[in-house]
């Protein structure tokens, strides 16, 4: 039971947990509050654009499904609407480098932006799919532009959070 | 390898479908989304405040960096505006005054009867996506689920999530949001104008109140009521509102008294002002002008109770056919810059038992 616990709690995915609810907790501190141009930078996609430049696209949509359904937790939008977006995001990431075989630094970083800036279309136009419309408007391209300016900065140090985060342990002794 | 690989896909799509599954279940109002709501929040309220702790400074920095000059500005704008109201704001708070007594003895409700309690914002939304505020009260302050917000100007929100001491807010901008509405417009007519009273004795307020639930000894008696909460005293009352023995009395009649327009206000995200749209199309558009007071218009399943103050028409649009003049709200709620707000504990009918 003991030996069980703790693969559990040394697994990779509890540790995204607690990663996850560690960048949450700056969404919803720092980033509600440092505003550029009154639009909130969205560090969770760019967590998860991060996760799908540096891992496989299946590794990537889980990412983008646990982040987005904990970010849902916590809004006030339908419970997994962000959930199916960072996923989607996770995976278009990946996607996207995956042709590549060793893509320079400059190349990652403007893809992480650019599916950052991404899901904060999508967000919207989910919302609308299922019903709950008013968002989709102009200031979408405005919230896109600071999402990606902002992950220009922020997917450098990003990179070997996620690294870290999501390392697959090697038993070197079995 | 492959192995992984398949785990990974079946995680993929249980978690897919479990998203799918959840918005399902929000969108229908499941109380299930509810308590997931509530157990994640369990877990991350302390990691948030830890966070909100040391991130502090950086945020402190950024305001004082980005809203200086502004904050200096707006500073020197409100002495300035503190100076010109002081003098109107005794007239309005006797006007305030007579207005809740009149009411009272009428049996009728006014805010001063509903409970409320005062929450601090201690945060906004995380999302580019939704105008919500956290405050820091929550059910168990007696919060529940739809009680309206306020602030020292008007109505503000809704509350939309309570969690044991903090609760979420929705803002009156919110796409999401709508609420029944009033416009109190004023009447065209001009009013009866009855000649001078011939009376030994002045008339004071308290026989202009006088109700059925009064008893009146003479006309410069003072008055007894049985209404709870409510004792009436001496009212200072503007000059030109009771005249005085010898002068002329304004009466306005019951059909001259300001016309009431019933509609819907709906929010339309941050930086556009709400609209209000009405249910009757016939609505005499031509008598709403500018500047025209919107008030909550109350009733048994309204989002807030009657007479609370929202906001003034800013411009009137009108529509050809049968859809109706639409309105333009300008708040006097400043929801860019919110501190201290007040929970009115009522709990409207569409919203009990959430």
């Amino acid at each position: 039971m003991l030996d069980r616990l703790l693969i559990i709690v040394a697994s990779r995915w509890f540790r995204l947990v607690l990663v996850v609810l560690f960048v949450l907790s700056l969404q919803t501190t720092l980033f509600s509050e440092v505003r550029p141009w009154g639009y909130s930078i969205q560090l969770m996609a760019i967590f998860v654009s991060v996760a799908g430049a540096v891992h496989d696209v299946r590794t990537a949509a889980i990412v983008g499904l646990v982040t987005g359904l904990m970010y849902d937790a916590v809004l006030a939008t339908p419970l997994g609407v962000s959930g199916l977006v960072l996923g989607a995001v996770g995976a278009a990431t990946a996607l996207a480098l995956q042709p590549l075989r060793d893509p320079t630094w400059w190349l990652r970083i403007l893809v992480i932006s650019v599916a950052a800036a991404l899901s904060e279309f999508l967000l919207p136009f989910t919302t609308a799919l299922i019903g709950l419309g008013g968002w989709l408007e102009v200031r979408v391209l405005a919230a896109m532009a600071v999402t990606f300016a902002g992950a220009l900065i922020l997917a450098a140090p990003l990179i070997p959070i996620t690294r870290w985060t999501l390392r697959e342990k090697v038993l070197l002794d079995r | 390898m492959a192995q992984n690989k398949t785990n990974l896909t079946r995680a993929v799509i249980v978690l897919a479908l479990a998203s799918v599954f959840f918005i399902t279940l929000d969108v229908s109002d499941s109380s299930t989304t509810s308590r997931v709501r509530q157990v994640f929040d369990t877990i991350f309220y302390p990691v948030e405040n830890v966070s909100r702790v040391i991130t502090r400074p950086v945020s402190s920095a950024w305001k004082s960096f980005r809203n200086y000059d502004d904050v200096v500005a707006e500073n020197d704008r409100l002495k300035e505006q503190i100076a010109l109201q002081e003098g109107a704001a005794v007239a309005a708070a006797a006007s305030v005054r007579l207005s809740q007594e009149l009411l009272a003895l009428n049996g009728l409700p006014t805010l001063a009867g509903i409970n409320s309690v005062t929450a601090q914002v201690i945060g906004e939304t995380p999302t580019n996506f939704s105008q919500t505020i956290e405050i820091n009260q929550g059910s168990d302050s007696g919060i529940k689920v739809g009680m309206p917000v306020l602030n020292a100007a008007g109505l503000i929100g809704k509350v939309t999530e309570v969690f044991n001491n903090r609760a979420l807010v929705m803002l009156i901008s919110d796409p999401d949001y709508a609420l029944s509405v009033k416009v109190v417009t004023k009447s065209n007519r001009t009013p009866v104008t009855l000649p001078p009273l011939i009376t030994e004795d002045a008339p004071t307020v308290d026989t202009v109140l006088d109700t059925t639930d009064t008893s009146t000894t003479s006309s410069t008696s003072t008055t007894t009521t049985t209404i709870l909460g409510f004792t009436p005293s001496a009212t200072t009352v503007p000059a030109d509102v009771v005249a005085s023995a010898g002068s002329n009395i304004t009466i306005p009649l019951l059909s001259q008294l300001a016309v009431r327009e019933t509609g819907i206000l709906e929010g339309r995200g941050p930086g556009t002002r709400p609209i209000v749209r009405f249910l009757d199309a016939t609505t005499r558009a031509g008598a709403i002008e500018v500047g025209a007071p919107i008030v909550s218009a109350g009733g048994s399943r309204s989002l807030a109770p009657p007479d609370v103050v929202i906001g003034v028409v800013s411009r009137v649009v009108e529509r050809l056919g049968t859809a109706g003049p639409l309105l333009e709200i300008e708040l006097v709620a400043d929801l860019s810059n919110l501190s201290f707000l007040r929970v009115l504990l009522y709990q409207p009918i569409t919203e009990s038992g959430r």
